[in-house]
């Protein structure tokens, strides 16, 4: 038996439409530390695209969501420690 | 093909005293009973001032498994107990007796395990094995199936598919003693029309029926037809599992390790309850110790149970902070659990349900810290596991560290017990 650590969680995330994340799970996003954008697995059937944000929330918190961007069921907004 | 094996109403019949009992009467599983010190319980029987006693005693209590006659009167699993007799007042309450049902249990586990399967204990009265691994002892699946039926030597509903969900669902429909085997493109299709009952078989996913239901959702099918993130944001965890049921999908089957059992007991005459009863506690603590299969191990986990005067039975399992052999210890950890006894006792039980290491260990000469600290972490690993089971103590190992996808940096493994 072997699992992963840190999977990524649904995350309800309101966004501009520039996807800029604004709220995050209810909590209103302060400011926008950092973006970047992971691709992976290009080369495969299951490719993985995410953008990545990492905000700090009015009252001080510092959270990382990103946003899939792959095609299927997958995509939407996650709440991931990075 | 994982087989499912399931004995319906399980408890019941065990506190009813047998199948025929139960034929054409509305009887349901009462909950267990709180007496207050001052009262006493009511004599056995199946009168009306009992089932009104009972009541009394049970507070917001919900009735357990029920027979099929109070089925067709309106009472389910579940119900509170004073609906359940508005709606049937001759209901008649068996009262829970979780030893009995502990006992036949464990004996109906152990007759699948002589054929040669692992089993997978869900609940009472529900078990899963893989039936692949049999086949070079049996030949097929039917044979195996077979085997395993006249190992259990009662009747049961026996179902097989590619997963537990599949197999349960399969054990769950079958109305006759041929099994249901569910295999290929066809058995989605018809897991699809089953009903979202089916969740109430897994703890995990139990406390969805309600809201699925006033959702209006009735198949697992239509549960299929949402989206896994909208579960997800509604139900959490629960949601998705459920999703993932209704898709087909399941964890794989994790079978229970074969355990060495050592059990006590002793009627207690006229000793049923307060000191006297502690005292036959510490009888039967020097006779646990006593034993020559504990060869000089410690205990870590203990099971204390009781039959009541009054019918049913009470169980408490007690897990020691700290592995012991000390006969004074032992029994004052398990003198506080014996106070919670519901009613007054007409026998009493000890059995070991898991050992610690070998008593008296011979200390170094030099203290030497990081032994210490080594085995100061190997109890406590041991600890967490006696209470919150295997997964609960994992290691976590770097796998890809410099790796973009954070859940691919750390894995967590299983930790060796030594």
């Amino acid at each position: 038996m072997r699992r992963a650590l840190n999977l990524p969680r649904p995350a309800r995330v309101r966004a501009t439409a520039a996807g800029v994340p604004v709220e995050v799970d209810g909590r209103t996003v302060e400011l926008v530390r950092e973006s970047w954008m992971v691709e992976d697995r290009w080369w495969t059937e299951r490719p993985l695209r995410r953008r990545y944000w990492e905000v700090l929330s009015t009252s001080g918190r510092n959270m990382v969501v990103f946003h899939d961007l792959g095609a299927g069921a997958a995509a939407g907004w996650f709440a991931q420690g990075a | 093909m994982i087989v499912c094996v399931h004995l319906p109403r399980f408890e019941l019949v065990i506190a009813a005293g047998g199948p025929r009992a139960l034929a054409g009467r509305a009887v349901a599983l009462a909950p267990l009973p709180v007496w207050s010190r001052s009262a006493a319980p009511p004599a056995k029987s199946e009168g009306s001032a009992a089932d009104a006693a009972l009541q009394a005693a049970c507070p917001g209590g919900r009735v357990g498994e029920v027979s099929g006659a109070a089925e067709a009167r309106g009472v389910v699993r579940g119900m509170l107990l004073g609906e359940a007799l508005a709606r049937c007042p001759d209901l008649v309450l068996a009262p829970a007796d979780p030893v009995r049902v502990t006992e036949a249990w464990e004996a109906a586990i152990s007759a699948l395990e002589s054929i040669g399967a692992a089993v997978e204990p869900a609940r009472a009265g529900l078990a899963y094995f893989q039936a692949e691994d049999l086949r070079g002892l049996y030949g097929g699946d039917g044979a195996t199936i077979a085997a395993a039926r006249r190992a259990l030597g009662r009747p049961a509903r026996v179902g097989a598919g590619p997963t537990r969900f599949y197999a349960l669902a399969a054990a769950v429909a079958v109305r006759s003693r041929r099994p249901l085997v569910l295999d290929g493109k066809d058995a989605q299709r018809w897991l699809a029309r089953r009903p979202i009952g089916l969740l109430g078989f897994r703890a995990e996913t139990e406390a969805l029926l309600e809201p699925l239901d006033r959702l209006g959702v009735r198949t697992l099918g239509e549960l299929a037809r949402l989206s896994r993130g909208a579960l997800a944001d509604r139900f959490g965890r629960a949601g998705v599992l459920a999703h993932r049921l209704a898709c087909g999908e399941d964890d794989p089957l994790r079978p229970r390790r074969v355990r060495e059992r050592l059990e006590e007991t002793l009627e207690v005459g006229d000793a049923s309850s307060g000191p006297a009863l502690e005292r036959v506690l510490g009888v039967l603590v020097d006779r646990l110790l006593a034993r020559r299969e504990r060869r000089g191990r410690t205990l870590r986990a203990v099971t204390l149970s009781a039959r009541l005067l009054s019918g049913g039975g009470w169980r408490e399992r007690v897990v020691f902070r700290q592995a012991l052999c000390d006969r004074e210890r032992i029994a004052l950890a398990l003198s506080l659990r014996l106070r919670m006894l519901p009613a007054p006792a007409s026998a009493l039980g000890l059995g070991v349900e898991r050992f610690g290491p070998v008593a008296g260990e011979q200390r170094a000469l030099l203290d030497e810290a990081r032994a210490v600290r080594a085995a100061r972490l190997r109890e406590a690993v041991a600890q967490v596991r006696a209470v919150a089971g295997v997964d609960a103590a994992l290691r976590a190992v770097c796998v890809d560290v410099d790796s973009r996808v954070p859940e691919r940096r750390v894995m967590l493994a299983p930790l060796a017990d030594r």
